[in-house]
């Protein structure tokens, strides 16, 4: 049997298979290292801290987890948060990340390991990306063998589509929720190939816990049901699915429902409607097959079948009938706007106006997932031609997946794990082939060569078949070679005699042209992962010109600031972005937070910002709103301030109030978003441009002031405020805070109280002209 | 003489035509329009948007002559056509307390002027000012056309302000629910020829895959945005965050061509018997792979100025 390089003869086959398994075991160990490691850039560059908007919150609720227990937790109702309304915490979040974190800490703290809660919560996601890993490893195992496993796990390990989520600090649900979904899926599998009640009840605990971490559980919800789905359509219904599915539903449907903010959805929103349809259509199944496999009559055959239809069709009837009478909730409106694209525009501005809810661009994916978006296909095809049952969840996950994240760049991590497996099954599959050492029979190339027609070519092959041959006469046979043959799946051994590679060149070519393609994703993921997904963004940083990191600490300075000059119970008004922050850091009451539950709510701010000072103030007032906290990046160029963001504050507040706000009027005649001199009357006039524009121009000195963000001159004459007062500006002027003035002691309107103010200055200087004219 | 004689005639016919209240005579003009008030002079639109007016007003400002090139304008008009027609079916109090209205430029220019209106087309709603439903404020709320140019959203929004609710109601598609229809039928009629098709595992890979490489090309983007194939010449969209309709097709096909050289590599250069034919076939897809790869990063380097890394070009 020829082969293209040789190979050690003396091992003995356990040898082998023992080294390869320590390798794997260490490959894994290094894979997991890789996964922690990158994801540190954010505390080497920074320092460890909490990043973003909603890990905030999530960090608050784990101190008071961590600080009063489970029960205080679970009943916890936080009346700074939707000030005047209050927020029953308990009853509206998934406590999954808050009660990991809380376990991981009291068991270090029983372990005498005193542990800063802060530092558990910033390491959980890198901790659990090494879990993710171990994960995927699993599930690709199943599919094809280790070695696609072990590559898998390399690029789930670093593929910037996932860590964009899972950076130290980044302390969210998804953090620990993909973990979850590979667990999941691979208990899924397993429980579908062995027809395993015990995998299934793996599977429907880790339903349970992904059920309590993230609400993006409803994509298990409704991928499992459809894989079932398609197994039936496609004639492959077995006692093994049966079994796995009812052990998976029942479990996890029950379980799911412990969790108080999902509570009866299982059953009563359409979400779930299809895993219960699922369910039910297995039952009937089962049923009928049991019923034929009993009795061999073939007229009570048909009765039975014309039952068993029936009943589907009256259970089908029924749902329907209670989806229009209402008692099952119809899809909600999140969920809706991933159908109908522009549904989400129309009816709730509010959630299309997340930026992580925007369509995606092609270069997003490649910039998340680079080379392994087009080896995503090639491993589809290998899917395809496998066809075993676990191949089939992998095709459909893989076109679901992949619109789901077209539609909205936030589910390109659902996508992510999906393209690592495919990828890492086709590439394996490549290197599989190149590396095996085995060449084909020389017999049939020689009866090529020996063809008339191949004159040309004919010098290189018999050049060829004396290496071949020579190779072949160097190693007669070899138990390696068996042994790698053996352990190959995918090969027949029948077929390997006429399909393989022939010479060494070849294979060093396509070797080395991949292992560079490796090395450039390498390279390519830590420099996408340091340079754009490691900003905590409650820290900026900018270059000096000598080259040296800058730190813009803005927020946490007029964090602090608030923290230490206001009273405990002032309430601070801000775009809901920023509730999370001002609560977690500042600890002061906020009216809107980034939970978004209650849109009048947040109308009301956008429409207090959006009114003149006369129609806002009333509002701030009947709202006990103390502070007005706005970020403006005019000074140093933040791009991400209020400014843009105003016209979604002007949106939201006209889908409340249509009479009273209008979007058209905040854009000049010629339809421009402008805020210099020819900016519309109503931007001008408006809280959020005199709050963001105040004494401006004065830090110019007289020299013509520019936005750096819009690139427009301000205007000379900066506005003027009559109702609010400048209370605190940060050092680069992103964070403003202004002081509501409370209602004028005489009772007058403050705008005439101030102009009188203004007027008795005039009055006093009124002297010293009239001393001069007569001199 | 004579003129004054005539200026007593002209204020007693004036005086007839005033007999019949604004409100009345408008109703008679919104009658004769098929619900919509023509206006053709500076006269009619003041009658319509009168300081002590108890009824309310849609007027539609738009530019219908072909000269004027306005296409939005034609698109929009039979929208607002057919909710004004909707008005119609209103029973009698209501149906006065409100009118419908167009203004074309060509016709009252002078109305373009006075509101200083600089495009169309354009929809004001004038509030009542006297009257239960009166206002204090004189100014038209402005129709936002973010909804696009379609009846529904229009009936939709304006129906906050009407005295009832417009009943408008979309009319039913019936051609396209026919070419739905005939399309089922004809995969009824077809299924025993296209089964076999059906059972093909390769046409469902073919479709799967197509489907992916379409939707990671950014095609949902494209068509949520609604960005044109291209634009000014340009088929690259400037920015990271942004694509053309032509990228997406340039994008799938790289994509598709990596994968399937790939492909070619691992399930056709195997079973080549020919040594010489096998080598040329890996060297070939290995130079596809490193070339096209190359082209792939210097576009994504032309979206993303900053890429530090670059192949070939």
């Amino acid at each position: 049997m020829p082969v293209a390089y040789p190979l050690p003869k003396d091992l003995s086959p356990a040898t082998v298979a023992n080294t390869a398994s320590l390798l794997r075991i260490v490959a894994l160990a290094l894979i997991s290292g890789a996964a922690i490691a990158s994801r540190l850039f954010a505390v080497v560059n920074f320092e460890s801290i909490i990043h973003e908007f909603d890990p905030w919150f999530n960090y608050r609720a784990t101190k008071v987890l961590a600080e009063k227990g489970f029960y205080e937790f679970w009943n916890w109702f936080d009346p700074t948060a939707w000030y005047p309304l209050g927020r029953v915490v308990g009853g509206t979040i998934y406590p999954g990340l808050m009660a990991t974190s809380g376990v991981i800490y009291s068991f270090l703290h029983a372990i005498n390991l005193p542990v800063d809660i802060r530092n558990i919560c910033v390491m959980l996601a890198p901790g659990f990306s090494a879990l993710t890993a171990w994960a995927t490893y699993m599930f690709t195992k199943e599919l094809k063998d280790e070695s696609a496993g072990l590559l898998a796990a390399a690029f789930m390990g670093i593929v910037p589509g996932y860590i964009s989520r899972s950076v130290a600090g980044s302390y969210d649900n998804e953090a620990i929720a993909i973990f979850l979904l590979m667990f999941t899926f691979y208990a899924w599998i397993k429980a579908l190939k062995q027809g395993s009640a015990f995998f299934g009840t793996v599977a429907a605990v880790f339903y349970f816990y992904m059920v309590a971490a993230w609400g993006g559980y409803a994509f298990i919800t409704n991928m499992i049901p459809l894989h079932s789905l398609v197994l039936i359509l496609m004639g492959r219904y077995t006692n093994r699915l049966y079994v796995a599915y009812s052990s998976w539903y029942a479990i996890g449907t029950l379980s799911s429902m412990q969790v108080p903010f999902v509570g009866f959805q299982p059953v009563s929103t359409s979400e779930h409607m299809g895993a219960l349809g699922v369910f039910g259509l297995l039952q009937i199944i089962a049923f009928s097959q049991l019923i034929h496999s009993h009795l061999p009559s073939k007229q009570f055959k048909t009765v039975v079948l014309g039952s068993v239809i029936s009943i589907g069709l009256l259970g089908t009837a029924a749902i329907v009938t209670l989806t229009v009478r209402g008692s099952i909730a119809p899809w909600t409106g999140r969920f809706y706007s991933m159908w109908d694209t522009g549904y989400a525009k129309k009816y709730i501005p509010i959630i299309a106006s997340v930026s992580e809810h925007q369509p995606t661009a092609w270069p997003s994916f490649f910039m998340d997932l680079q080379f392994l978006i087009f080896l995503f296909p090639a491993g589809v095809v290998y899917c395809f031609k496998q066809l075993r049952d676990e191949h089939l969840f992998v095709i459909i996950y893989a076109v679901v997946a992949s619109y789901f994240a077209g539609v909205m760049v936030r589910l390109m991590l659902t996508l992510t794990p999906i393209v690592c497996v495919t990828a890492a099954v086709a590439l394996s599959e490549l290197l599989d082939t190149y590396i095996d050492p085995q060449e084909p029979d020389a017999s049939a190339e020689v009866a090529d060569v020996a063809a008339p027609s191949d004159n040309a070519s004919a010098a290189t092959p018999s050049k060829k078949v004396k290496k071949a041959a020579a190779a072949a006469s160097a190693a007669p046979s070899n138990p390696i070679s068996d042994l790698v043959n053996a352990n190959a799946p995918a090969k027949t051994k029948k077929a390997s005699k006429s399909r393989g590679i022939f010479g060494l060149d070849t294979r060093i070519a396509v070797i080395f042209n991949t292992t560079m393609m490796l090395l450039f994703f390498v390279a390519h993921c830590t420099w996408v992962t340091s340079s754009a997904y490691s900003s905590p963004s409650v820290v900026l940083a900018s270059t000096n010109p000598d080259g040296s990191q800058h730190i813009i600490d803005d927020f946490r300075e007029a964090y602090y600031w608030l923290r230490q000059n206001t009273a405990e119970d002032a309430v601070v008004m801000s775009w809901w972005d920023y509730g999370y922050q001002i609560a977690g850091m500042a600890d002061r009451p906020t009216l809107v937070d980034n939970n978004t539950w209650n849109n009048t709510h947040i109308a009301t701010v956008g429409k207090a910002m959006s009114s003149s000072e006369e129609v806002a103030y009333p509002i701030l007032r009947k709202h006990d709103v103390d502070y007005i906290l706005i970020i403006f990046g005019g000074l140093i160029g933040y791009s991400g301030d209020d400014i843009n963001k105003f016209l979604w504050m002007v949106r939201i507040a006209q889908g409340v109030w249509p009479d009273e706000i209008q979007e058209p009027n905040y854009f000049t005649p010629q339809g421009d978003y402008r805020i210099d001199d020819q900016a519309s009357q109503a931007m001008k006039d408006s809280l959020m441009y005199k709050m963001s524009y105040y004494r401006f121009s004065d830090l110019f000195g007289g020299q013509q002031a520019t936005d750096r963000v819009r690139n427009q001159a301000v205007p000379k004459v900066g506005p003027t405020l009559d109702y609010i007062e400048e209370a605190y500006t940060s050092e680069n002027w992103i964070v403003r805070i202004y002081a509501v003035k409370k209602e004028d002691p005489l009772g007058r309107d403050l705008k005439s109280a101030n102009a009188f103010a203004e007027g008795k200055k005039r009055k006093r200087t009124k002297p010293m002209t009239r001393r001069r004219a007569i001199i | 003489m004579r003129l004054s004689i005539f200026a007593l005639l002209s204020l007693s016919l004036g005086l007839v035509a005033a007999k019949k209240s604004p409100q009345e005579e408008l109703t008679e003009l919104a009658a004769a329009g098929n619900g919509v008030i023509k206006v053709t002079n500076e006269r009619t639109f003041d009658l319509l948007t009168l300081p002590s007016r108890n009824w309310s007003a849609a007027i539609q400002f738009t530019a219908l002559n072909p000269q004027r090139k306005c296409k939005p304008c034609s698109e929009f008009d039979p929208s607002f056509t057919a909710v004004a027609k909707a008005w119609t079916t209103v029973s009698e109090p209501e149906r006065s307390d409100h009118f419908w209205a167009t203004l074309d430029f060509d016709e009252a220019q002078q109305v373009f002027q006075k509101l200083s209106l600089a495009s169309a087309p354009v929809v004001h709603f004038y509030m009542p000012l006297a009257g239960p439903r009166g206002r204090a404020k004189d100014t038209p709320l402005k129709y936002d056309f973010s909804h696009g140019f379609e009846a529904g959203p229009l009936a939709e929004q304006l129906s906050s302000h009407t005295p009832v609710p417009i009943p408008y109601k979309a009319p039913i598609d019936w051609a396209s629910w026919a070419v739905y229809a005939a399309f089922g039928l004809f995969f009824l009629v077809t299924l025993p020829l296209v089964a076999p098709f059906l059972q093909n595992r390769w046409v469902w890979a073919a479709g799967s895959i197509v489907t992916s490489l379409i939707m990671t090309s950014g095609y949902m983007f494209t068509r949520i945005r609604g960005m044109p194939m291209t634009s000014g010449g340009q088929w690259i969209a400037a920015g990271y965050q942004s694509q053309y309709g032509q990228e997406t097709q340039v994008v799938a096909a790289i994509y598709g061509l990596l994968g399937g050289s790939f492909l070619m590599l691992t399930m056709v250069t195997p079973t080549q018997t020919s040594p010489a034919r096998q080598r040329t076939q890996v060297y070939v897809w290995t130079a596809i792979i490193f070339v096209v790869y190359s082209i792939l990063i210097a576009l994504f380097k032309m979206k993303n100025r900053g890429y530090p890394f670059s192949l070939l070009f």
